[in-house]
């Protein structure tokens, strides 16, 4: 707010200028502050609502994170980067991050300067009693050079402004490019707008252009630079002396009104919301409800850029289009509630949409709270919990093959402490392959270890937690800490990550290391417990969901792999690779829609011509062997086929 | 004192009148899979509670169909979602989301 | 003038075929990819119901083929029709001109370790069908060691959505309970159980072949579908269902899993196929012009199928359809042949 930051303001002009309408009025500012007013007071009331939904707890959250230098540090980085700059999409497509930070930007820059301008020449005009809200924006109409009295510092500013202009007029001009031919700028498919996006659309695409006809109609008396005068002297050869530049102001005003009015309305929206998203998101405020509070403002933050839509997976079909991310989001801000249920049960929740958005909206996570309004209180009871052994585990090295020894289930736990626990999942028992490759690797390296699944166990909680049963998750994670605890071990080896994740994030295992048996092996091999031999194997990596972008595991197993043969390409790799489509995330895909995403997946991931597909996860173990021409083989089994 | 009172006790027959045609066909409408079972028992075979607690989705599907609601929603409700029988089941039905549509169902009061 | 027919698929159906068309008195040239005559039923050791040896059977279709050339070893390198026949090269490089082309590409078995959840090619003590017969050949296989407790689990790769086949493969059922009776006679302790969907012997005396199992045998039969299968310490095998009749979950230790491969189409048939430019139907079988009248033709004038190309088919369903094929065969030659003027015309309402 100028006005409060100087109190009091210089009354008087700087001598280069000529204040020449000092009651700083005149009609055509009419649509811009009737635009702007109307947008300021949405903002606000949409500011407080917001901050009255969020509950306690993340409020207190909220306001201390703000005073916290290192999340304020963060929240000006990722101010800077992702409002202004969008170095995410730069990062994948240049030209696109370009459009959008020569709009953002350059814009910003804009209305910085045209204050900058307005406090240098004529500071009285900051005050919103002399116009301050639309005097900066229109400063070139209201103020004119006084002849004979240029400065450097005056034509600095004009060259500044023009630059920046010319900036956004680039950006302004690749965005209109994008709408007929996205592919260009490194997009198959793009958003439909909806009525309000069309309207702010257009009059967005309009303001600047007349922007610079309004200041190229009076840049011979108001000045300016290369850009303004140039086209001040084209159109004084094209309709002579006496321009007339009334309707160019009032349409640029008209633009910039309607622009602001429909922004509540429409995707721009997200350039303010942007702001208090990424302050939420520093802060570490997760979604509870899927539009309330900190929803809110996510949603919000959503530009509707589309990226999403070539990120997810279903889009294989065109028809499941409408399924991804930002029309999700669109649904929540309409409330069409028949919509909503829909798409988020939909969704496999591989976590790439949220991996590849410019301000990280975590639409997953929104669509788990919506299955959370949906499915928590279904009923159920797990009362049994409370009567499954918690040492379900058997000994399972040294094995005694002598039946003198009896079997007995129950080990003193003390003395595991030294052991790992190794826990395979309900997934990994239908892929014995896994469990088999597993044991024998433990064997080698001569690890000892205990088996806490072998008879088979408790679900990890993890598929509960995607179907949005948060209660009934909690439940279920509580009977497999006690079962962990009571092992006494101090490791615990996963090799399914769907349970890496739930046992890492939600389980809380003080005193315990969590790690995925790609993490472990490595480890084994780097302290020399295991030799494997080099082949000549050409092997792709794909990287499971759950792992990669859910723990980001990404280079334990590449380096591993390029120890044991030769690591080629996929199409995607990393945070950018393709679901297997067998994801546990989607509650109601057909199994023909996942088969179109497990053969792109396949396709995309054998571009090398691989000898073999090599992937960390059960799931995506059978689902593509259930579809893929080129073998496909578990981390473990690799690993056994080359051990020394 | 033994009360035997015969005209009171419920016949262990199932009876197919008491199915609910109505609720099932809204449960197939929401999850048109229900309808595809051959029962073949591999979901009850390989369910992680069904370790723990009388859990089957077959038996589910089939008790639904014989009116018997309450005893279905009984082999249900230990169920972990954790998916294995959605991998096994030979004709492909999308057992996690049918087991949810069923909760959703049935667990309303009429 | 002899016409030329070309058999392609050196199997039951094209045997029999060969020999029929050789005796109606055409010239048969018949092709088999691998190196041996007689396909899956060279394997077998056994045939149900009643235990008739397999190279009996296979050996009297040989016996017939007097007259019929045949290669082995040859593979079609390019099918093109030429006018109303075919010109056929052969990876021998002779090259042939066939009036009418017969598909007997027959099936492969389902590969086992796809059902990874069984742990063929992973535990030690599982074996499919197919080594079980080769087994009862030879008496070698290290997997079976005097077991105690076999399982036999039917419909593997069979009616199973998830392994790309919806559909039944007819012989399994009864193939399963003539092993399962073998090996108690093979070994008169063991327990042996079967486990299945659905029972299905529709044949002339399976069903006294399943009374046996029971009442003979001893077998005992299990309504589910096995489902998981893992290792104990031991190496024995620990085997989950459901008993879907009294409702209950189930678990047993198993010395020997035997799992009952089905039928899929052959993959060289689905190259001959693409030569040809035949399509598949959606179970991805071979088309043909009518299931219920013309079993043998393909849409495509000219070529004939037979046998398990068309879809799965016990032997003597094989043979009878083989048999029918010949008869459909001289019925076209003998019809488009003999005036080779308006053929378009003949070909459209002969067929």
């Amino acid at each position: 707010m100028p006005a409060n930051i100087f109190p009091i303001l210089a009354a008087q002009a700087s001598p280069e200028v000529i204040d020449r309408i000092p009651s700083s009025y005149s009609h055509f500012v009419i649509p811009f502050v009737a635009g702007i007013t109307f947008f300021l007071v949405w903002i606000f009331v949409g500011f407080i609502r917001v901050l009255i939904q969020l509950n306690h707890d993340d409020r207190m959250k909220f306001w201390t994170s703000l005073l916290n230098p290192i999340t304020a540090g963060k929240n000006i980085r990722d101010l800077f980067c992702d409002c202004l700059f969008h170095t995410k999409i730069w990062q994948r497509k240049p030209l696109l991050g370009y459009m959008h930070s020569a709009i953002a930007f350059g814009w910003f820059m804009l209305i910085v300067l045209g204050h900058v301008e307005v406090a240098l020449f004529v500071p009285k005009h900051l005050s919103y009693g002399e116009g301050g809200l639309f005097y900066p924006i229109f400063y070139r109409y209201f103020v004119w050079i006084r002849p004979g009295h240029e400065s450097l510092r005056g034509a600095f500013f004009f060259f500044l402004m023009d630059f920046f202009l010319l900036y956004v007029l680039t950006g302004i001009g690749l965005a209109m490019f994008k709408r007929f031919r996205s592919i260009v700028l490194g997009m198959r498919h793009t958003t439909k707008p909806s009525l309000a996006d069309r309207v702010a659309l257009y009059s967005l695409w309009m303001i600047f252009p007349l922007r610079l006809l309004a200041e190229s109609f009076t840049a011979d008396l108001s000045g300016g630079s290369f850009l303004t005068l140039g086209m001040n002297h084209l159109l004084h050869f094209l309709f002579g002396d006496k321009l007339y530049f009334q309707p160019f102001w009032w349409a640029y005003s008209i633009c910039l009104g309607t622009f602001f009015a429909a922004m509540p309305f429409s995707r721009y929206m997200h350039i303010l919301t942007e702001v208090l998203w990424i302050l939420f998101r520093n802060a570490g405020l997760k979604p509870s409800h899927p539009r309330k509070g900190v929803a809110e403002a996510e949603i919000y933050a959503c530009s509707s850029c589309g990226l999403c839509l070539d990120a997810c997976p279903m889009n294989v079909q065109k028809k499941n289009l409408k399924y991804s991310s930002v029309y999700f989001i669109r649904f929540l801000r309409r409330h069409n509630e028949r919509k909503i249920a829909e798409i988020a049960d939909k969704c496999l929740m591989c976590d790439k949409c949220h991996a590849l958005c410019p301000v990280s909206v975590d639409a997953p996570a929104l669509r788990r709270a919506q299955r959370q309004t949906t499915n928590d209180h279904l009923p159920y009871d797990y009362s049994y919990l409370a009567t499954v052994p918690v040492k379900l585990y058997e000994p399972a090295t040294p094995r005694h093959p002598e039946p003198a020894t009896p079997r007995h289930p129950e080990l003193d736990s003390g003395s595991n402490s030294s052991k790992v626990l190794y826990f395979a999942g309900c997934m990994s028992h239908l892929t014995p392959r896994i469990i088999k490759a597993v044991e024998e690797i433990f064997k080698k390296a001569g690890i000892e270890y205990v088996f806490a699944d072998r008879e088979g166990g408790i679900c990890c909680g993890r598929p509960l937690l995607l179907a949005g049963k948060t209660e009934a998750a909690a439940k279920t994670m509580d009977a497999n800490k006690s079962m962990i605890k009571a092992s006494g071990c101090k490791t615990l080896v996963l090799s399914c990550p769907i349970c890496y994740k739930v046992f890492k994030e939600e389980y809380n295992l003080v005193g315990i290391r969590v790690v995925h048996y790609t993490q472990y092996f490595k480890e084994l091999i780097d302290a020399g417990k295991l030799n494997v031999g080099k082949s000549q194997e050409k092997i792709v990596y794909h990287d499971p969901c759950e792992l990669g972008r859910g723990c980001n595991v990404y280079e334990e197993p590449r380096t591993v792999l390029r120890q044991v043969g030769d690591l080629v390409k996929a199409g995607h790799e990393y945070d950018e690779s393709i679901c297997c489509g067998g994801s546990l995330g989607s509650l109601t895909l057909s199994q023909n829609d996942r088969r179109k995403i497990t053969d792109a997946a396949i396709k995309d991931l054998t571009v090398a011509s691989p000898d073999t597909i090599v992937t960390a996860c059960p799931l995506c173990l059978k689902t593509f062997s259930e579809r893929s021409t080129v073998p496909v083989k578990d981390f473990a089994e690799v690993l056994t086929t080359h051990c020394a | 004192m033994v009360d035997f009172g015969f005209g009171l006790l419920a016949s262990s027959r199932i009876n197919l009148d008491l199915f609910d045609k109505e609720k099932f066909d809204s449960l197939a409408a929401a999850e048109p899979d229900v309808r595809k079972c051959i029962a073949c028992g591999s979901c009850t075979a390989v369910c992680t509670a069904g370790k723990f607690t009388p859990t089957s989705l077959r038996a589910a599907i089939e008790e639904l169909q014989n009116g018997r609601d309450e005893v279905a929603m009984n082999m249900l409700k230990g169920c972990q979602l954790c998916g294995k029988c959605t991998m096994v089941c030979p004709r492909g039905i999308n057992t996690r989301h049918l087991i949810l549509s069923i909760a959703k169902i049935y667990s309303k009061k009429k | 003038m002899r016409n030329n027919v070309l058999i392609i698929g050196g199997g039951p159906a094209g045997l029999e075929a060969g020999a029929n068309l050789q005796r109606l008195g055409y010239n048969v040239l018949l092709v088999e990819h691998s190196n041996t005559l007689g396909g899956h039923l060279g394997k077998w050791d056994r045939l149900f119901p009643s235990g008739t040896p397999a190279s009996g059977a296979l050996d009297k279709l040989l016996g017939s083929m007097d007259g019929v050339k045949c290669f082995i070893d040859t593979e079609i390198q390019s099918i093109n029709r030429l006018g109303k026949s075919y010109n056929v090269i052969l990876s021998n490089g002779i090259t042939v001109l066939a009036d009418a082309v017969l598909v007997a590409t027959g099936f492969d078995l389902f590969q086992a370790e796809k059902k990874e959840e069984y742990g063929y090619g992973i535990y030690d003590h599982v074996i499919t069908n197919a080594d079980l017969e080769q087994y009862f050949k030879t008496g070698l296989d290290a997997r079976i060691n005097a077991p105690k407790k076999i399982g036999f689990v039917h419909c593997v790769g069979s009616r199973d959505e998830k392994s790309g086949c919806r559909s039944c493969s007819k012989v399994c059922c009864a193939t399963a309970v003539k092993q399962a009776c073998e090996m108690k006679a093979a070994f008169p302790d063991a327990q042996i159980y079967c486990f299945y969907m659905d029972l299905r012997m529709f044949g002339r005396h399976y069903e006294d072949m399943y009374l046996e199992a029971q009442r003979d045998y001893g077998i005992r039969f299990i309504r589910g579908r096995v489902a998981e299968v893992s290792e104990n310490i031991d190496g024995s095998l620990s085997v989950k269902a459901e008993d879907t009749v009294s409702s209950k979950p189930l678990k047993v230790s198993l010395d020997l899993l035997v799992l009952m491969a089905g039928m899929r189409p052959s993959v060289s048939g689905q190259r001959i196929g693409s030569l040809l430019g035949m399509q598949n139907e959606k179970d991805g079988y071979f088309e043909v012009l009518s299931e219920i009248t013309s079993q043998q033709r393909s849409p495509i004038p000219g070529l004939f199928l037979a046998g398990a190309a068309t879809g799965p088919k016990t032997l003597p369903d094989t043979l009878a359809d083989a048999r029918g094929a010949a008869t459909q065969i001289d019925k076209y030659l003998s019809a488009i042949f003999p005036k080779a003027k308006d053929l378009k015309q003949l070909i459209k309402t002969a067929w």
